[in-house]
């Protein structure tokens, strides 16, 4: 196929439909968030119609979706847990905690921004948000890989030694295995 | 269950300051007895009250800190089953060079309240055997859950704080009045604008 710009455009258009309509989401419930995730994936909301599922292992998901505070002893896993995801790959913010810090705001054990640590694709706000917020988030984030927006694994790759130094400030023992992949 | 006489809290009251002299022991309300005494005797009381006074369950064990006193207070909270009594056995350590002896050879589940306590407030148990780390992982400053601990200067130090929180205001009002809407009747007694 000759490597011209309108060809490129009908690839990424069939791509983004594909990729938005599969996710495969890493089950990890971090924080309380959590809770508003069974009515999300069960018959009441069931996002299973708009294509997400959830996934048990790192390497086989596409979406890893933040529920709530991170400590940091749970900030690590969730780091290690990034790296293993292969691309394409995206991170949902979900709740207060994750933006700004929530309630936590001045908690010596939890982090305040995420994206100082891993690139967040979509935030979704609210303490708790409803299923229905969270759902929401999730079309947005669809949106957003058709449009070709969601790059947070370019983000990092590129911007990778200033997420390692905001990392390595809260882990100070940092003994993490390399993923190039 | 309606018994309001206080005979048997009343008599184990009597028994612990029979036994041990410096011991102060007194009635709370029904089932419950409380005392003090200083931290050597605390070993030899707790194992009294397990094998002699019934005394089986270690309920909870935990610690105060009385900065303005600058003392540290131990606590500790034992059932009867058949007597259906609790007894609250407390005693005053020195805040720096905190040390305490070691119980976990009397009750195996206190090596988890130590291991917490000498993590959350830095209290050192002698020849005390358990993992280093517990809740926190690589911690260097001091124990945090200390009063002398400043939680929020170490946030501030440690983590990023994304701009715009700092006036803490409600910002219910400039949203209503950006939208054109009216605030509703259960909000405006939050409002800050009278």
């Amino acid at each position: 196929m000759p490597n011209d710009k309108n060809s490129q455009k009908i690839v990424d258009m069939i791509t983004g439909f594909a990729r938005s309509n599969s996710l495969f989401m890493l089950a990890y419930g971090t924080g309380c968030g959590d809770i508003e995730i069974p009515p999300a994936m069960t018959s009441r909301y069931d996002w299973e119609r708009f294509g997400y599922r959830k996934m048990a292992t790192p390497r086989q998901a596409d979406v890893l979706l933040i529920s709530g505070y991170l400590a940091t002893k749970t900030l690590k896993r969730v780091i290690r847990s990034y790296e293993q995801m292969q691309e394409p790959k995206y991170v949902i913010g979900f709740g207060s905690c994750t933006i700004n810090g929530g309630m936590y705001w001045d908690s010596y054990n939890t982090i305040n921004m995420l994206d100082h640590y891993i690139p967040v694709d979509v935030y979704i706000n609210g303490c708790m948000p409803r299923p229905e917020a969270v759902m929401s988030g999730l079309f947005e984030l669809q949106e957003m890989i058709k449009r070709g927006d969601a790059n947070g694994a370019q983000k990092y790759r590129e911007n990778l030694e200033w997420y390692r130094a905001n990392q390595k400030k809260i882990i100070k023992n940092w003994k993490m295995p390399d993923y190039n992949w | 269950m309606t018994d309001i006489s206080l005979e048997k809290e009343q008599k184990i009251a009597d028994e612990l300051e029979r036994t041990f002299p410096n011991l102060t022991a007194r009635v709370r309300r029904a089932r419950r007895v409380m005392a003090s005494l200083e931290k050597e005797l605390i070993p030899s009381v707790l194992v009294h009250a397990k094998d002699n006074l019934g005394f089986h369950h270690l309920s909870h064990m935990s610690v105060v800190d009385w900065i303005e006193d600058e003392h540290f207070e131990m606590v500790y909270t034992l059932w009867n089953h058949e007597k259906r009594v609790q007894l609250t056995i407390k005693t005053m350590i020195s805040r720096d060079n905190a040390t305490m002896a070691n119980i976990d050879t009397i009750w195996r589940q206190a090596n988890t309240y130590q291991r917490e306590m000498r993590e959350m407030f830095g209290i050192e148990f002698p020849g005390f055997v358990g993992e280093k780390d517990f809740l926190l992982e690589d911690w260097d400053e001091m124990p945090p859950m200390r009063r002398d601990f400043d939680t929020m200067e170490y946030a501030n130090k440690t983590y990023f704080s994304r701009p715009g929180r700092e006036d803490a205001q409600d910002v219910r009002d400039t949203i209503s009045k950006r939208n054109g809407e009216e605030v509703p009747d259960f909000a405006k007694k939050y409002s800050r604008e009278k």
